[in-house]
Formats: structure tokens, C-alpha cells, sequence
């Protein structure tokens, strides 16, 4: 029980000075946010449209130059061949290109006449992007059944496929963010440690029978808390921002917390080979900035040399990345990501059982 | 390391048997031998950098001999370091306290870590409390306290847990006279009660506190004594302050063949030999017509005993 004295301690401490608390949470709120900012911008809401027209009668050219056109939130581009536009869709110049097939200008006419008749209309859009290709359907059959003058809805053969940008930047980048928040918990969780190491207050502790494995699983839990509410602040910071969370949000959140507590596990580790904040503080970063780069958190780790991509797959933040994407954009259940998992528990063993051994051998030097 | 570490024997609350430890090419603490009673105050007295820190240190198990070792209680420092930390008390020199936590926090941790029961040390630290005057401040977070406040608390810390032997580094170090005082009268208060062991750089607290004095130079004991013994034995002679109107020659010529050193400064004879008699001195200067106005011999401090041993002063 002596761990729990003295993680409620160390939580008193943080919480208690506005300046630490800044550090814990308001740092990766703002570096969520500002992240969001970067990558999220896309303001002003309108959809780049591109359209063939196949069945090239009066009718189908004025639905183009009067009905499409006069959307304020359609910027219509017409397109003489489907794989023109096809290929300005993959490069995300467009979110969607409409077929207007043969025999559109008859349907339209009947319709005039009063008999009902079905129109047909061909899209492909970019199913990455949920909001903005649900947003089009329904704009372009509005456009449509009004321009037909039909009750009945249009029929749009809607047609996604995937393509390279599929994924959102969001969505890709979320993950490695996340991870670098954690990795970020490294330097963190050390200066926790060291600061009262710094201050004198951990050699009064050390005047007590409290035991290594004390002292560790003492600054251990504070931290899990704090790596919980910081988790909560990020998932909830990508969320907003426009994430996407297709698999399970708990599956996620439990890869995300092994991997927080791992980065505890090696702050502890540097925290008990070094004697000051300052020399904490430099390797602490010495490890996490080159982890954050091997591990993949701003670009795919797959075009990377083989022998970074072995060093980068000794750490968990390669493994956090490849299982959280898998969850979170593929969906993908436990069985999938067992042996990250699997892993992940292992090193978290392993890295505290080197941190408490450390701490023995430095808590009398 | 051929000493016993039979936990029965304890005649002597601490024990160290050519206890060293150097940090590289320095030798901090060098081969010292002490013999602490039980219920002793004992003070270590030395400039800064003599190894009293280091001593304590590695009484406390927060550092490792080179050679040598010592004993707690019968425990040994090398290998019962678990045993000693349940009954030892220490206030370290930086005051080391959590500075967001308020008094009773404080208290209750280094409680909890020792597993004393609630009740216990709920009596205790309001005893404690009340004894430093701190009982109004048990709920104010530590980082408002004064430097004075900060070393009671740090003591009361140190005795919450009831131990059998007490460390205290440097308990005065940079506090205000009236501050001292409170803190000094509490540690007289603990005396016979709890083996003390202190360090001081401070002569008037050595001197006003301790049953025996260690006067620390180098890494070495170069002292050992009660204050009163250390000043028998280092200072031989003695010094009488005699002020007087119309002293003569004739006089100063009779003392000068009497007493080892006389000298004389515009109405102030000093007159220093192994044997001085009181009485005759100031009846040969009053005879000689000379009015005594004031007469004294000069008690030896500590710190003309450090200066006599080291040949340099106490503070840098």
C-alpha cells in the first residue's frame, strides 16, 4: 500500500501546480488542435464536380449549364472522357464526376410530358470523405428531381471505389499523432521522478523502508492517470477534428494506454540513470524524437531502409501505429491485432522490470 | 567488514568501524571511528565540505562505503539496510519536503510509508504539531511555509514514525537567531529520549546542544570530546581581560615576570599563562595604586578550539 501513498502524493503534487498540469494536459491539447489546424483545413464548402455527358442532347447540355451550374456549392467542371476525370478525382482535384448516360434528355422529357419515368444518373465520388459525398448524392438528386420535375427520386448509380487518398489525412495522421503524444509522456514521466530526485525530496523517501518497487509503481500509477485523461483529451481532440472510428473505440483506446504506459515504463528507466532534470530532459528527447521518426508518426515507416524498420520495430510505437490504424480506419477486431497486443504487454513487463532493477542499483549509489 | 552485526548489542546506537567513501579522486569521509550511546546527542562539527553529509549519508543507507562500515542499532549499514531505514528519523540539509502537499499530507505519507496505523498518527502528529507550534498550519499547502517553518515541519517528519535514532543535517543552516532558538529548544527537548546524531557548522549549536562534539576536518575526525573537554585539552592557557584606570609600569613590569604574556592596549591588560590566580592579579593592580573597573577570564570557544587544531576558521 505504500505505492498507493505515494501515488496519491505525486498526484497531489502535479495537480496541485498550475504549471505542471499545463505541461500534462494543456500541451497535447494544443498540439492536437494545432495539428487539427494544419492538416483539417478545408473551409469553405464548396465540392469541385466534374461531368461527362454521354448522352449529349439539348436536354442533358442545359441540366450542365443551368441546373448543376447555378448550385452555389457545386464548382461544375465538364469532362469529355470518364477517365480524365477519374484521374483529377485520385489526385483530389475532384470529390466526385457525374455521368450523364444515354438516353438521359428522353427520360427528362417524358417526365415533362407527365408520363413517370425513372432518370438515371452514374457518380463516383471519393468514399473516404463520408460528409462530402453523402452532401453531393443528395444535392445532385435535389438538382435532378427538380430539374425533371419528378416526385420519385432520381436514381444515382452511386459508384465509391477506392483510390490511393481514399483514407483522410486525418484519418491517416491521427494514429501517429496520438503515438507521439505518448511518446512525448517519456520526458514527462521522467521529470516527475527526477524533479524530486532534484529537489531532495525523493533522498528523504529513500531514508524510509520504502522499496524500489515502491517508489516505481508510486510514479507509475500518478502517471497512468494522467495518461488516461491525456488519451481521453486526444481521442476526443480527433474526434472533433474529423477522425474517423470505424473499428472499436475501447480496442483502440487499451493499444493507445499499453503504449502510454510503456513510455512510462522507459521514462522511469532514464528517470533512474540520471541526476538532474536537465540531463533527464536531453535524453529523454534523444530517444523520443528519433522513436517518433522511426516509428512512422508523420510518414510511412514502408519506404524507410530495412535496418531502420527492424530498429523502429524493437520499440511499441511502430506496432501502436500499424494496430490502431487497422482498428480505427479498417475496423479491424482483436483477432487481427493479437500479436501487436501480445507484444505491446510484453515490452510494458519487460521495461519495468529494468526500471524498478535500476532504481535499485542507483537509490544507493 | 569482520565486526559482528549481532542486532542484540546495542550498548552503542551507532558504530562506525573505519567507515570511508571517496567520490573519484576524493576522499570525502576518511577511516572514521565513532562510538555513539544510546540516548547521546552527538554532533559532528566542521566547515562545509568535511564529509559530515556524507557521513550521515551513508549512515542512512542513501550512500554506499568504499571500505569500511558501521552499525544502527546492532544493523549493519552494508547489509540490514532495510532494518536501519524502519528506525531512523532523518531531516536532511535541503529542507525536502512536497511542497504542494500541506503540513498533515506531508506527515501522513512519511506515516503511511512506516504502516502506522491512522489513530496513531493522527495522536502523533498533532503532538508533534503542537510541540513545533505548527498545529494552525496542519491544512496550508508547504510552498507558503518560511525557511523556519520548513525545518520544524522537516523534523517533525523525521520523528513521526517514532525512531529509535534521529539525523539531523545542518537543522539551524539559514535561519534567523529567534528561529534557531525554537528549534534548538526542541531538540533539547528529544534529549535522553532519541540518539541524535547532528551536523553543524554552527559552534554556538554544537556547543549548546550536544553531550559530545566530533569536530570534523578533511574526511577526519580530528576531535573528540564533550565542548567542555575539546576546550580543556586544545587550549592549555587562558586568557583574564583585566580594564583598569592608571595602570603603571611597575605593574605591567611585575606581571610581564610573573605571567607568560602580557600585553597592554590603552586601559586593557590581557595576561594569558597556563595557571592564572584570579585573585592575586587583581590584587597586585589594585595595591599599585591602578582602580580595577572591570576583570575576566576569557572562556575558550570552539571556535578557538577549531582554529587551534586546524590552523583555519570555521566559516569560509
Amino acid at each position: 500500500m505504500r505505492s498507493l501513498s505515494l501515488a496519491s502524493r505525486n498526484l497531489k503534487e502535479n495537480y496541485r501546480d498550475p504549471l505542471a498540469m499545463g505541461f500534462l494536459l494543456g500541451f497535447p491539447l494544443v498540439f492536437m488542435l494545432l495539428f487539427g489546424a494544419i492538416f483539417s483545413g478545408d473551409a469553405t464548402a464548396s465540392y469541385p464536380v466534374g461531368v461527362i455527358d454521354d448522352d449529349n442532347t439539348p436536354l442533358s447540355q442545359a441540366f450542365i449549364g443551368e441546373a448543376l451550374a447555378e448550385v452555389p456549392t457545386l464548382e461544375v467542371t465538364s469532362y469529355d472522357d470518364a477517365d480524365t476525370a477519374k484521374k483529377d478525382l485520385k489526385f483530389g482535384d475532384l470529390k466526385a464526376y457525374i455521368v450523364i448516360p444515354p438516353g438521359f434528355g428522353e427520360q427528362v422529357s417524358r417526365n415533362w410530358q407527365g408520363t413517370e419515368t425513372k432518370v438515371t444518373l452514374e457518380m463516383t465520388y471519393d468514399e473516404s470523405d463520408v460528409m462530402v459525398s453523402e452532401q453531393l448524392i443528395s444535392i445532385i438528386n435535389a438538382v435532378a428531381r427538380a430539374y425533371a420535375r419528378i416526385e420519385i427520386p432520381v436514381t444515382i448509380n452511386a459508384n465509391p471505389i477506392h483510390i490511393e487518398t481514399e483514407i483522410t489525412y486525418v484519418d491517416f495522421m491521427g494514429p501517429g499523432i496520438i503515438v507521439f503524444g505518448l511518446l512525448i509522456l517519456i520526458p514527462t514521466s521522467a521529470r516527475i521522478m527526477v524533479h524530486d530526485k532534484e529537489k531532495g525530496f525523493l533522498s528523504r523517501l529513500l531514508t524510509t523502508p520504502a522499496r524500489p518497487v515502491d517508489f516505481i509503481l508510486g510514479y507509475s500509477l500518478c502517471l497512468v492517470v494522467i495518461v488516461i485523461a491525456q488519451l481521453a483529451i486526444f481521442m476526443v481532440a480527433a474526434w472533433g477534428l474529423g477522425m474517423d472510428i470505424v473499428g472499436s473505440l475501447w480496442l483502440a483506446f487499451i493499444i493507445f494506454f499499453l503504449t502510454g504506459v510503456g513510455s512510462i515504463g522507459i521514462g522511469m528507466v532514464i528517470a533512474s540513470l540520471s541526476k538532474s532534470e536537465n540531463q533527464a530532459e536531453s535524453l529523454c528527447w534523444l530517444i523520443s524524437m528519433p522513436l517518433a521518426m522511426l516509428s512512422g508518426c508523420w510518414f510511412s515507416i514502408e519506404m524507410m531502409p530495412s535496418y531502420l524498420r527492424s530498429i523502429a520495430y524493437a520499440f511499441p510505437y511502430a506496432y501502436t501505429i500499424d494496430a490502431s490504424r487497422g482498428v480505427l480506419i479498417r475496423g479491424v477486431g482483436v483477432e487481427a491485432i493479437g500479436s501487436d497486443l501480445l507484444f505491446l504487454v510484453g515490452w510494458v513487463v519487460v521495461i519495468f522490470f529494468i526500471g524498478v532493477m535500476l532504481f535499485r542499483r542507483t537509490m544507493r549509489s | 567488514m569482520t565486526q559482528s552485526t549481532n542486532a542484540k548489542d546495542k550498548a552503542f546506537a551507532i558504530q562506525t568501524y573505519q567507515l570511508t567513501r571517496s567520490f573519484n579522486s576524493l576522499v570525502a569521509v576518511d577511516g572514521i571511528e565513532l562510538k555513539i550511546k544510546r540516548g547521546e546527542l552527538f554532533a559532528l562539527l566542521g566547515p562545509n565540505g568535511a564529509g559530515k553529509t556524507t557521513t550521515i549519508n551513508m549512515l542512512c543507507c542513501l550512500l554506499k562505503p568504499t571500505s569500511g562500515t558501521g552499525t544502527i542499532m546492532g544493523y549493519d549499514i552494508n547489509k540490514q539496510a532495510f532494518k536501519i531505514k524502519e528506525i531512523i528519523g532523518v531531516s536532511p540539509q535541503e529542507t525536502s519536503i512536497s511542497e504542494h502537499l500541506n503540513t498533515q499530507e506531508n506527515l501522513d505519507l512519511i506515516g503511511r510509508i512506516h504502516n502506522i496505523d491512522a489513530r496513531e498518527l493522527k495522536r502523533r502528529s498533532q503532538e508533534l504539531l503542537e510541540a513545533m507550534g505548527l498545529t494552525e498550519r496542519a491544512k496550508d499547502q508547504v510552498r507558503k511555509f518560511s525557511g523556519g517553518m520548513k525545518r520544524r515541519l522537516s523534523i517533525i517528519m523525521a520523528l513521526i514514525h517514532n525512531p529509535e535514532v534521529l539525523f539531523l543535517d545542518e537543522p539551524s543552516l539559514g535561519l534567523d537567531p529567534q528561529a534557531r532558538r525554537a528549534i534548538w529548544e526542541y531538540i533539547v527537548n528529544l534529549k535522553g529520549e532519541k540518539t541524535i546524531l547532528l551536523t553543524t557548522h554552527y559552534m554556538d549549536e554544537a556547543d549548546f546542544l550536544a553531550d559530545r562534539v566530533g569536530i570534523m576536518d578533511e574526511g577526519k575526525i580530528v576531535a573528540l570530546g564533550t565542548s567542555r573537554e575539546l576546550k580543556a585539552d586544545m587550549l592549555e592557557k587562558h586568557t583574564m581581560v583585566i580594564d583598569a584606570w592608571n595602570l603603571n609600569q611597575k605593574v605591567i613590569d611585575k606581571m610581564r615576570s610573573k605571567y607568560a604574556e602580557v600585553s597592554v592596549t590603552e586601559g586593557t591588560m590581557l595576561i594569558t599563562d597556563s595557571q592564572l590566580d584570579f585573585r592575586e592579579i587583581v590584587d597586585l593592580i589594585q595595591s599599585s595604586g591602578a582602580t580595577v573597573s572591570s576583570a575576566y577570564i576569557k572562556e575558550p570557544t570552539l571556535d578557538d578550539v577549531f582554529l587551534h587544531i586546524t590552523g583555519k576558521g570555521l566559516r569560509e
